[in-house]
């Protein structure tokens, strides 16, 4: 028998009476302290402050948010560490649906009413599990993935791993796809699939092969996973940036505004409808979208310098030069010498087409640096834009040139091409076209991707 | 969106709240005066299970509802159901034993399943004598779920079926694997000598 004498406990619940009775079963079953949270504000600020060892969350809490979206929260802050139980609470089955379908699961989920006792199973079998999976949540954390998968291989053949066959080969492809190596991470997936159909391994496969660039496949899986599966969202999430790779942009923006309604407050989400938005010429919702997270993505640091930047490029995509400029200006200099070199040759490209003036002296000192960098695909675009407006034609073509011979060219196309007729340069971008291609035939080493 | 759904989950979810303060209560009554009231929590479980079947059935029969299939382990879930429901049968004198040496992991409904093994017991524990046994074992590839009891059987078969038998083989069938289908058998084929229910699942 685990013992919870020497536990504290967090109760996250919105109701007081379902509050006081989370605390009276958790006193019962021996907790050592139990510590409330009305709301999911509170509950953040609890679990940062002081990391609890067990946590019971209600499903429903109030105000539009979830005890699953507090979950995803929790961890994309990595606020949660593996011995920490998260257990959610709810009075009704529709939530069983919701952990049958999505990739990010809490420990386990009860059904109210339960008795001490059955909370005490469940607790229980929680702990004997984490303790079966300590080493390797050791090693994953440490980002030292040969070793996790060394451990996971060791495990799954083992007497002591029959009751976790299925969680061993979802942890060995979660490591797989996050060291890198989507193949592996496939087949993990479909081995998965061909003991049962879970959403969440149809996803991985969809996941898996969106990284290798095999984008019609990860569109077929994704798909069939949103068509079953509905109300598993994230997974709409991962169709709209396989659309987005793809260059059907306005498919994407219609995925994720059907989602967003549903989801108000996951500013995430709202970040990737701003993408998509900006990559289909809907720059008033790109704006919207970006306006809101960053007045109302209230977790600490979760508004990144990279957003701001964000919404300026929004304002810049709308004609407002003026509110682009205000955004720019307002950050602080701390926080863009922080930033990498993508973020500056953003700032400072952004900075040059809202406010020439105060803009191209930043601009033009960092104009080695961006002939001679390996920058992501965002920035060259800001870089190329730019340039096309302070007619440095060599600087803007190299770039152009660049992202067309990208794995990323579908996704940029549309809006490299609408730059270039913004300056009247029609014609040079049809020639880059042409230069491009005529290296691709030349070099069969070059990523296969282009726009068609 | 089905209205009348959302009126009865919604009042279902509140009733359940309101008898999870109410067990919530007497487990702290039990603990602070040392008294046994597993009866009266029981009786409010038994509540609960009640109204969550009725809404579950709704759905099934109004609804084309998905099963939510996670993968459960076999001995776990028998374990529950034996927390759930051993003590109150030995208060009428009969013995509920478990038989599920199954440490494996299997894709089920948990809590429909786990709810429809609850009520096959509770029905078992009505026409027992003095024994019903819960156990579980593979055959081939798939997962056989039994409640077998000492009473009289079924004096007609099939036997009518109430809410929860309908739930039970509709539920049955809604989880498929590979092609597969799961079935509910009910019969006098008790090594017991008496009813028999069988769920089987691929």
């Amino acid at each position: 028998m685990a013992d919870f004498s020497q536990k504290r406990f967090l109760v996250i619940d919105d109701q007081p009476l379902a509050r006081d009775a989370l605390r009276t079963i958790a006193q019962t079953v021996g907790a050592f302290a139990v510590e409330f949270a009305s709301n999911y504000q509170d509950a953040i600020y609890r679990i940062r402050n002081n990391t609890p060892d067990i946590i019971l969350c209600d499903y429903v809490l109030g105000e539009g948010r979830s005890g699953q979206q507090l979950l995803e929260e929790l961890r994309r802050f990595n606020l949660l560490p593996d011995e920490c139980i998260f257990m959610m609470v709810t009075g009704e089955q529709a939530y069983e649906q919701v952990v049958s379908a999505v990739e990010l699961v809490p420990d386990d989920y009860i059904i109210k009413p339960f008795s001490p006792d059955k909370l005490l199973l469940r607790l229980e079998r929680i702990v004997a599990k984490k303790n079966f999976f300590a080493a390797y949540y050791k090693e994953k954390r440490q980002q030292e993935y040969a070793r996790a998968l060394a451990i996971l291989n060791a495990q799954r053949d083992s007497e002591a791993g029959r009751p976790y066959r299925f969680e061993i080969l979802r942890q060995e492809a979660e490591v797989q796809l996050a060291s890198g190596d989507a193949e592996a991470a496939e087949a993990s997936y479909r081995n998965i699939l061909d003991n049962y159909e879970f959403p969440w391994a149809r996803a991985g496969v969809a996941r898996s092969l969106h990284k290798q660039n095999r984008l019609t496949e990860a569109r077929d899986e994704i798909e069939r996973v949103v068509a079953g599966t509905p109300h598993f969202f994230d997974a709409s999430d991962i169709k709209a940036n396989i659309c987005m790779a793809q260059g059907e942009h306005a498919e994407a923006q219609k995925v994720l505004d059907e989602v967003s309604k549903k989801t108000p407050r996951n500013y995430l989400r709202k970040r990737l409808l701003a993408e998509a938005a900006t990559l289909n010429g809907d720059m008033e919702t790109a704006r919207a979208a970006l306006a809101d997270v960053v007045a109302n993505d209230t977790m600490p640091g979760a508004v990144t310098t990279e957003d701001r930047l964000s919404l300026a490029r929004s304002h810049i995509d709308k004609g407002d030069k003026i509110s682009a400029e205000k955004v720019l200006v307002g950050l602080r200099d701390s926080e863009i010498m922080v930033l990498g070199l993508d973020g500056q040759a953003s700032f400072a490209a952004l900075l040059a087409i809202s406010s020439v003036d105060k803009g191209k002296p930043r601009f033009a000192g960092l104009r080695p640096a961006l002939l001679a960098s390996e920058l992501e695909p965002a920035t060259r675009l800001d870089v190329m834009r730019a340039a096309l407006s302070l007619t440095d034609n060599d600087l803007a073509d190299r770039h152009a040139e660049h992202l067309m011979a990208s794995p990323d060219a579908k996704k940029v196309f549309s809006a490299i091409r609408s730059q270039y007729a913004l300056h009247g340069r029609e014609n040079d971008f049809r020639e880059i076209q042409r230069q491009v291609a005529l290296k691709r035939i030349h070099h069969d080493d070059v990523p296969a991707a282009g726009p068609g | 969106m089905d209205k009348l759904l959302d009126i009865l989950a919604s009042g279902i979810h509140d009733a359940k709240n309101q008898m999870f303060v109410a067990e919530s209560l007497i487990a702290a009554t039990e603990a602070q005066h040392g008294i046994a009231l597993g009866e009266a929590r029981y009786a409010i479980e038994a509540a609960a299970d009640r109204l969550s079947r009725t809404l579950a059935a709704y759905r099934l029969l109004r609804h084309s509802a998905t099963p939510a299939v996670t993968p459960v382990i076999v001995s776990d879930l028998c374990a529950e159901v034996a927390l759930a429901q051993k003590s109150h049968l030995a208060r009428q004198n009969i013995e509920l034993t478990v038989d599920c040496p199954l440490a494996d992991e299997w894709p089920l409904d948990r809590d429909l399943v786990g709810d429809m093994l609850n009520n096959a017991v509770q029905n078992a524990g009505r026409f027992a004598r003095r024994a019903v046994l819960l156990s579980a074992r593979r055959d081939g590839d798939g997962l056989v779920l039994a409640v077998e009891d000492d009473g009289p059987g079924f004096a007609s078969l099939p036997p009518a079926a109430g809410v929860g038998l309908t739930v039970a083989e509709r539920l049955a069938l809604l989880h498929v694997r590979q092609g597969r289908q799961g079935s509910l058998r009910l019969d006098n084929s008790s090594s017991l000598g008496g009813a028999r229910f069988e769920l089987r699942l691929p």
